[in-house]
C-alpha cells in the first residue's frame, strides 16, 4: 500500500500548537519527552544503588521522599505520544519495520549513528533540563528566556554537525 | 477569574492519567502526520532542502504562544499559576548545542524518536535506547566531575520570560514573533526551492522507505493558508495587546540584595513577615524555612499568600539572580540573597576557624560558629552564645519541587 502523503507542515503545526495550548490550559505546564528516559533511569538506578541515586544531582529529585519516579504526568504523556505515533503511522499506511538511511551508508553505520546521537541527546537533555519538547517547544511558546537560547543553540549544533554526517542521508 | 481550567492537583488520579494519554496522543499524532517519524525528513532541515522542522515547530510555538499570552490578557488564564520553564542560561546554551549535534547524528530528537519507534523504524528504536544510555551517562558525569554542577546551575535566572527581560508586554512581543516568523516562513520556502534542485535525483524511490524527502513544493493554497494563519494570530495578539492591564505587575527591575549573615539573624529571630523562596531547580541542601514552588506553579504565586508588607527573599544556586524573574505581585518587599545558596554555605555554614583568632574577634567568631551549627544541625564546637531556638519559621516545610519539564 502506498503511504498517504504527509500533512502540510502548517496544518501539522497548527494541530501541534493546539495540543500544546490545551496542555497549558489543562495542566498548567507543557509537554515533554526526555523526562521519560530520566525517570526510567532513576527508577533503575534506585533499585540497584538507592543511596547513589538519591545523592545524584541529576536523578536524586525523581526519587526524593521515596516517590515512584514513574508516577508522573509526563511519563504517561510519552506513552500517549507512542500511541499517537503508532495510530498515525498505521492509519496512513506508514507502519513498517525499516532502517531509514541514504544509499551511501550501511545499515550498521546508520544504527551506530542513531545510538550515539541518542546518547549525546541524553547527556544534552540532562544538562539543559529538557529537550526540543520541554525546552524549545514548551519554553519557546511561553517566551522563557533560557528556552529561546536553547532553541537557537539546537539549530546551531545541527548545522555545525550536518557536514560531518551528510553521507548518512543522501 | 477562572484560571487554568483543570489544575492537575484538583483532578483525581484517573482523570489526570486520561489528560496525559489524550494530550500525549495528540502530540504523537501531530508529529507523525508532519512526517517527524522520519529521520531523513527531520535531518533535511539541516541541509536546507526540507525545512518542515522549522515550519511545524514555529507554527506550533506561535499558536500556543498567542493562545497563552492572549489568555493571560483576557483573564482566562493566570500567568502566575503557569509553570514557567526556569532559565539556566549556560546549561541551556551548552546543552542546546549538544542536543543539536545529537539531533543531526540520529536524525531524531527525544520526542520524535518515540514517534519513529512507534512507526516501526529500527533506527528510531535504537536512538530511543541511546537516550537512556545518555541519561545514565550524564548522571555518572555529574557524579564523577562535581565541577559540572557549576555549569548545570550556571546563569540561573529563575522563571525568566522575555517580556520581562525586554520590558515589552507579552502580547506585543508575541505579535513581533508572529510577524518575524511569518516572514521567515516565506524565506525558508525560497531556500527550500533552491536547495531542492541540489538534491533532485538523489532520492531514488527504492530507498525512500515510503517517506517524502524533499518536501512537496508549497502549493498556492498552502501559502494562502499559511498567511491566513499568521494574520489571524497577529490579529489576536493585537486585540490582547489593547486590553488594558488592570494590575500592572512589578517590573522586573534589579532588587536589593540581603547578606547571608543578615538573613541568618532574621531567621533565628523568627521574623514573622519573612518569606524565603528557593528558586533553584535541582540542588541539594536547603535553608530552613525556605519554600519551593509546587508542581505546576510559578514561584510568584507563593507570594500571594504572603502578608502585605512582608519581606520576600529569593535565592538561587550561586547568586546570579539579581532581578525578579517573571511578573510578581505588588505589595511585598523583594530581596535576593547575595551569593545565592553558595553564598549561604560560604558565609553562614562555614565560619573561620576559632584557633588563632585575635582575642578581639573571638566573641564574634564564637557567635558565628553558633549560628553555623544551628543551621547545619551539627554541633561544630559547643560554644556559649548559641542562639536560642527560633519560633516556627514562616513558610513551613519545603514543598516537593517540580521535576524537569521535558
Amino acid at each position: 500500500m502506498k503511504p498517504r502523503p504527509y500533512w502540510n507542515p502548517y496544518a501539522a503545526g497548527l494541530l501541534l500548537g493546539l495540543v500544546l495550548l490545551a496542555t497549558f490550559y489543562v495542566t498548567g505546564q507543557g509537554l515533554g519527552a526526555s523526562a521519560f528516559a530520566k525517570r526510567v533511569v532513576a527508577m533503575g538506578t534506585h533499585r540497584v544503588a538507592p543511596a547513589w541515586t538519591e545523592r545524584n544531582p541529576a536523578l536524586g529529585h525523581y526519587v526524593e521522599g521515596g516517590a515512584n519516579p514513574l508516577r508522573n504526568w509526563l511519563v504517561i504523556e510519552v506513552i500517549g505520544v507512542f500511541m499517537g505515533g503508532f495510530i498515525g503511522a498505521l492509519s496512513a499506511g506508514r507502519l513498517r519495520a525499516t532502517v531509514e538511511r541514504g544509499p551511501r551508508i550501511s545499515r550498521r553505520g546508520r544504527l551506530w549513528l542513531a545510538f550515539s546521537g541518542g546518547a549525546v541527546m541524553g547527556v544534552a537533555a540532562g544538562l539543559a533540563r529538557g529537550c526540543t519538547s520541554g525546552q524549545a517547544l514548551t519554553g519557546g511558546a511561553l517566551l522563557a528566556t533560557g528556552s529561546w537560547a536553547f532553541m537557537m543553540m539546537v539549530f546551531a549544533g545541527g548545522y555545525a554537525g550536518a557536514w560531518f554526517v551528510r553521507r548518512q542521508w543522501t | 477569574m477562572m484560571a487554568i481550567l483543570f489544575p492537575l492537583d484538583m483532578l483525581g488520579e484517573q482523570a489526570n492519567l486520561l489528560t496525559a494519554i489524550v494530550l500525549g496522543f495528540g502530540f504523537g499524532f501531530a508529529l507523525e502526520r508532519a512526517g517527524f517519524g522520519s529521520p531523513r525528513k527531520l535531518a533535511a532541515q539541516f541541509y536546507l532542502y526540507d525545512m518542515s522542522v522549522f515550519k511545524v515547530m514555529f507554527t506550533a510555538i506561535l499558536v500556543a504562544m498567542v493562545g497563552f499570552y492572549a489568555g493571560t490578557a483576557f483573564g482566562w488564564v493566570d500567568f502566575g499559576r503557569m509553570w514557567i520553564v526556569p532559565t539556566f542560561i549556560w546549561a541551556q546554551l551548552v546543552g542546546g548545542f549538544l542536543l543539536g549535534v545529537g539531533f543531526i547524528m540520529s536524525g531524531l530528537c527525544p520526542g520524535t524518536s518515540v514517534v519513529s519507534l512507534a512507526s516501526g523504524r529500527i533506527d528510531g528504536a535504537v536512538a530511543f535506547i541511546g537516550g537512556f544510555a545518555g541519561t545514565f551517562l550524564f548522571a555518572l558525569l555529574m557524579d564523577w566531575f562535581p565541577g559540572l554542577q557549576r555549569l548545570y546551575d550556571g546563569g540561573s535566572l529563575g522563571a525568566s520570560v522575555l517580556p520581562a527581560v525586554l520590558r515589552v508586554p507579552g502580547p506585543w512581543l508575541a505579535l513581533g514573533v508572529v510577524v518575524l516568523a511569518g516572514l521567515a516562513f516565506a524565506g525558508v520556502e525560497k531556500l527550500e526551492r533552491r536547495f531542492q534542485r541540489g538534491v533532485a535525483g538523489e532520492f531514488a524511490p527504492s530507498d525512500s522507505s515510503g517517506t517524502e524527502v524533499p518536501a512537496r513544493p508549497v502549493s498556492a493554497a498552502a501559502a494562502r493558508g499559511r498567511w491566513s494563519l499568521v494574520g489571524a494570530l497577529a490579529l489576536v495578539a493585537i486585540l490582547a495587546g489593547l486590553v488594558p492591564v488592570s494590575h500592572p505587575p512589578v517590573p522586573s527591575a534589579e532588587v536589593a540584595a540581603i547578606e547571608p549573615s543578615r538573613l541568618a539573624d532574621a531567621l533565628i529571630a523568627g521574623e514573622p513577615n519573612l518569606m524565603l523562596i528557593d528558586m533553584r531547580n535541582d540542588a541539594g541542601g536547603s535553608i530552613p524555612g525556605a519554600v519551593r514552588p509546587a508542581p505546576g506553579m510559578a514561584a510568584a504565586t507563593l507570594v500571594e499568600s504572603a502578608a502585605p508588607g512582608a519581606e520576600v527573599v529569593l535565592f538561587d544556586a550561586d547568586g546570579t539572580l539579581t532581578q525578579l524573574p517573571g511578573e510578581w505581585p505588588r505589595g511585598p518587599r523583594y530581596r535576593v540573597l547575595r551569593g545565592g545558596y553558595r553564598g549561604w554555605e560560604q558565609e553562614v555554614l562555614t565560619p573561620k576557624p576559632l584557633a588563632g583568632a585575635p582575642p578581639g574577634e573571638l566573641a564574634e567568631l564564637q557567635r558565628q560558629h553558633g549560628i553555623a551549627s544551628f543551621f547545619s544541625g551539627t554541633k561544630i564546637e559547643p560554644q556559649k552564645g548559641t542562639p536560642p531556638p527560633p519560633a516556627a519559621l514562616p513558610g513551613g516545610a519545603s514543598k516537593p519541587k517540580k521535576a524537569g519539564g521535558c
